[in-house]
């Protein structure tokens, strides 16, 4: 895979071109402000990127917003936001396009290097890659009389996996249940939450979205 | 005030209220008389004999002034709904000195009776507004008495003038019930103007009331920055630094059993990993504690709306502009929110709350409303009075609205410019 890596710590961000490169993927540009960032995404185009949410000049949230700005003029192109801390807000920003490719973890989650670059894969497939933190989070947000009530229980786990960008085969890993299982469960929450037949990928992103969304 | 229309009422309240303040300001001058009338009385020829009258005037003046200006304060601020602030200067603390020594705030003293005693007198000595309140006790009988004593003097003469039979004390007496009538409603009302001109505190005085408040402010904030210091100091060194620690001495015991035991020093490292991402997210909670990251990078009215998205209530947020304040008072607003809605999300048993923000020409407003129970109020000590006191620093304002059953709403007003 081709990545372009944004991260205003010099010690990180050299770490990160050295651990990716280690799994075989090449890092195409590294950049260290929010403008550097959009520039490398236009010019570049990479299969992935892996962007710092606060970078300068302004040490605010220009990484952020420089990958909005990029998936807006390119739509679906695959950005993973690390950050030191996550939010549900940003999170919900990440995901308001519906288009898929996107993923937002804690800085920590590279201290697991398989699972990292796993997620940056998955992301690159156009999947998505979400924080537990942030997952648990916006599930704890869901009031008991939305829509969503109706789903069972292990339906609502199912959904909470299916948020953190797991496959189906991986969740039956981790609900100790078979891969057909999990694959009945999505099929009637898709159905639950009005969710029609479509490419698979999108079709996940989407039950997140309407988990989140339903008023 | 109570305005009664109806004209009698008028001439009855006005006639109370001029032989209130004739009496009030005429008293001290009625000692001053009697004093002389006594010095008269004891021979005034013989200068020994104005001895004790003198004393008597002295004595009286000075003790009565305070009482009486207290009296004419409250009266104008019943009457007319005209505070005026007394400012005398208050007494310092008291202490015993590691010399065994007692300061008063002026001087040293060998015990505590003399302590106060001494600073009594210093007190009462150096206070301005002790001295205006001389100068008032001096103006007030030639103005504002003189002028309540209108009806009283009418009065009188009616009283002297219809018990005659001649028809020239007939007439002064009808004239002295005239007067008396018709200046009973309006005679008691220059002691308003007279009391505002006279015994109001100096702009010497309020500037030295503003330097007080704000003095207690200071040091409220010091106090409140030196635990928010300690709370910090002792997070790091319980937490993360311990942690750090921790993950040194598991990587050199790693190191150790590299060679010997490969699977210890992988189960090692396997820890000092997990350690690494536990001091992690403490100092994550730490930080969010002191200055939360959102706020940094968006401003205060996304981070409340990052914040209301992580309280399980359903928290709408309505602001009129995209507000950028000065971070001191952005972090102030910001953990007056937080404490606002977890309290609502605590106690107040609401289903959903709802905060705006309002920016006018003179500052920022935000509301906190929800659909609890109520209850909730600023009792000195408890959290809605530390908020308001933390919201005193930036002259901002507290303003809770809450009857038992609800709802709530919380206002809080700061001053400022915003960019």
């Amino acid at each position: 895979m081709r990545i372009v890596i944004a991260e205003d710590l010099y010690l990180l961000r050299d770490g990160m071109v050295r651990l990716i490169e280690a799994y075989g993927h090449q890092v195409v540009a590294t950049a260290a402000t929010g403008p550097e960032t959009l520039d490398a995404l236009r010019t570049w185009r990479p299969d992935v990127s892996v962007i710092d949410v606060r970078m300068p000049p302004s040490q605010s949230d220009e990484g952020l917003r420089a990958a909005l700005a990029a998936r807006s003029e390119m739509p679906g192109l695959p950005v993973l936001i690390l950050s030191q801390h996550v939010e549900q807000l940003y999170a919900r920003e990440l995901l308001a396009d519906g288009s898929g490719g996107v993923g937002y973890l804690l800085k920590e989650s590279v201290f697991d290097a398989d699972q990292f670059i796993a997620a940056l894969e998955r992301v690159a497939g156009g999947g998505t890659a979400m924080d537990p933190a942030v997952i648990a989070k916006l599930l704890a947000g869901t009031a008991p009389d939305r829509e969503l009530g109706r789903l069972t229980d292990r339906e609502q786990s199912v959904l909470a996996l299916m948020a953190e960008g797991l496959s189906n085969q991986a969740i039956g890993r981790r609900l100790f249940l078979s891969e057909s299982a999990i694959s009945k469960y999505t099929t009637s929450l898709f159905g639950k939450l009005g969710i029609t037949d479509d490419d698979n990928t999108n079709r996940r992103v989407r039950a997140v979205l309407a988990y989140l969304n339903k008023p | 005030m109570r305005q009664s229309d109806a004209w009698p009422a008028c001439v009855g309240v006005g006639f109370v209220r001029a032989c209130a303040v004739a009496v009030i300001s005429m008293l001290i001058p009625a000692v001053w008389v009697a004093a002389v009338a006594l010095g008269i009385w004891w021979g005034a020829g013989n200068p020994w004999s104005w001895v004790a009258p003198l004393v008597l005037v002295c004595a009286g003046t000075l003790t009565l002034s305070r009482p009486v200006c207290r009296i004419v304060r409250l009266l104008v601020a019943r009457w007319t709904a005209t505070e005026v602030p007394a400012g005398y200067r208050q007494a310092g603390p008291v202490t015993q000195m590691s010399t065994g020594y007692w300061w008063n705030g002026f001087s040293y003293e060998r015990t505590r009776r003399d302590a106060l005693m001494d600073q009594k007198w210093r007190l009462w000595w150096t206070d301005p507004a002790v001295w205006r309140d001389l100068r008032f006790i001096l103006i007030a009988p030639f103005t504002a008495g003189a002028v309540a004593a209108l009806p009283l003097a009418g009065v009188g003469a009616a009283a002297l003038g219809l018990g005659q039979s001649e028809p020239v004390a007939r007439l002064v007496g009808v004239l002295g019930l005239v007067v008396a009538v018709a200046a009973a409603p309006y005679a008691w009302r220059p002691v308003e103007p007279v009391a505002v001109r006279f015994l109001r505190p100096s702009s010497v005085m309020a500037l030295a009331d503003r330097v007080d408040e704000l003095t207690a402010q200071h040091a409220d904030t010091t106090v409140a920055q030196a635990a928010e210091f300690r709370r910090i100091e002792r997070n790091l060194h319980d937490g993360a630094q311990a942690r750090l620690v921790m993950l040194g001495l598991s990587l050199a015991t790693a190191e150790k059993l590299m060679e010997t035991d490969p699977e210890q020093a992988r189960a090692l490292l396997r820890d000092a990993r997990s350690g690494a991402a536990a001091s992690l997210a403490e100092l994550r909670e730490l930080v969010r504690g002191i200055s939360p990251p959102v706020l940094n990078e968006r401003g205060l009215v996304d981070a409340v709306r990052a914040l209301a998205l992580d309280i399980p209530l359903d928290v709408t947020v309505s602001a009129d502009v995209r507000l950028r304040l000065d971070p001191p008072i952005e972090s102030a607003l910001y953990f007056g929110v937080a404490e606002l809605l977890t309290n609502t999300a605590k106690h107040a048993r609401a289903a959903r709350a709802r905060v705006s923000f309002v920016r006018d020409d003179t500052g920022v407003v935000i509301e906190v409303e929800d659909d609890g129970q109520g209850g909730a109020d600023g009792r000195p000590g408890g959290g809605l009075d530390g908020l308001r006191r933390r919201l005193a620093v930036f002259d901002g304002t507290l303003e809770i609205a809450s009857p038992p059953g609800g709802p709530t709403c919380v206002r809080m007003a700061v001053p400022c410019e915003s960019s």
